[in-house]
């Protein structure tokens, strides 16, 4: 997968380079006013998340900081060593500087609000 | 047509074969090609809903198991241990809500099950497995019991 960090971003990732990156399970729902993006990004600690818009981009990076103590033995090992990526295009319908993010349990929750223009509004009609 | 696994995986437990086929071809392909993350090939096969990625470690005293669960609540979360096997549970219920505006929910409720087994080689001291959700990963510890503790036998030389 491309790696779509900018360089701006790439010089705040002050840990070790960017594993390569993939794209989690995500899901996006409307509602009357506002955008919901839920991703499933388990082994993301609040820490290492970063959600930064960038003009019309908005760029999630999860890293998982998880790593095998010294002591252990891996015996049988399915969970993918990959960090995580998303990447969206805003366009004018979203209210840029009200996103807002959660994490929880593995699951990142993201409101975009609608902008106001886009929000039906109904008119009065005087006769 | 004979499916030879060449890579020894002691822990690949009969119980969860019943997928068959499809299980095999995706853990040869793990094999074959271990830079495609099970992430990224499961939701192009679609079918992710059953499983959840596992790890299994073994350190000196206890085995530790992983398992990548995000989004469940701790209640919703089972570990159990019978005979030697360990299986891992999450339940999640949803209902569709009304909406803000008091629309009706059309009431539908989804309900998700995932489950998955592993059988342990050794045995385990199951009073004292502890189990830990933390960032949506799961991790199961369990002490092994005494009795299998590797243990300095003196050699008696006559």
């Amino acid at each position: 997968m491309n790696n779509l960090l900018t360089k701006n971003e790439s010089e705040k990732l002050t840990q070790a380079p960017p594993r390569r990156a993939i794209t989690p399970r995500y899901r996006v729902r409307e509602s009357e006013d506002t955008f919901t993006i839920t991703a499933e990004v388990p082994g993301v600690e609040r820490s290492s998340l970063e959600t930064t818009v960038d003009g019309e981009t908005l760029t999630i990076t999860g890293r998982r900081t998880w790593t095998v103590p010294a002591e252990w033995t891996p015996v049988y090992r399915e969970i993918p060593q990959t960090d995580y990526q998303l990447v969206f295009e805003l366009d004018h319908r979203v209210n840029r500087v009200a996103i807002r993010a959660e994490l929880s349990q593995g699951v990142l929750t993201l409101t975009v609000p609608k902008a106001e223009a886009v929000k039906a509004r109904k008119i009065e009609i005087k006769g | 047509m004979k499916l030879i696994r060449y890579q020894k995986l002691p822990l690949y437990n009969p119980i969860t074969s019943f997928t068959g086929l499809r299980d095999e071809m995706d853990r040869l392909f793990d094999v074959a090609f271990p830079a495609l993350s099970s992430l990224q090939r499961d939701r192009f096969l679609g079918d992710w809903q059953d499983e959840f990625p596992i790890d299994l470690y073994q350190e000196k005293d206890a085995f530790v198991v992983r398992a990548e669960l995000p989004g469940f609540r701790k209640e919703d979360l089972t570990v159990e241990i019978t005979d030697g096997i360990l299986t891992v549970t999450g339940h999640q219920r949803t209902e569709s809500k009304p909406d803000k505006k008091g629309k009706e929910s059309n009431g539908a409720i989804e309900e998700q099950q995932v489950s998955r087994s592993i059988s342990l080689p050794d045995h385990v001291a199951v009073d004292k497995i502890k189990a830990n959700y933390e960032n949506g990963v799961l991790t199961v510890t369990l002490p092994k019991s005494e009795e299998v503790k590797p243990k300095q036998i003196a050699i008696e030389v006559k």
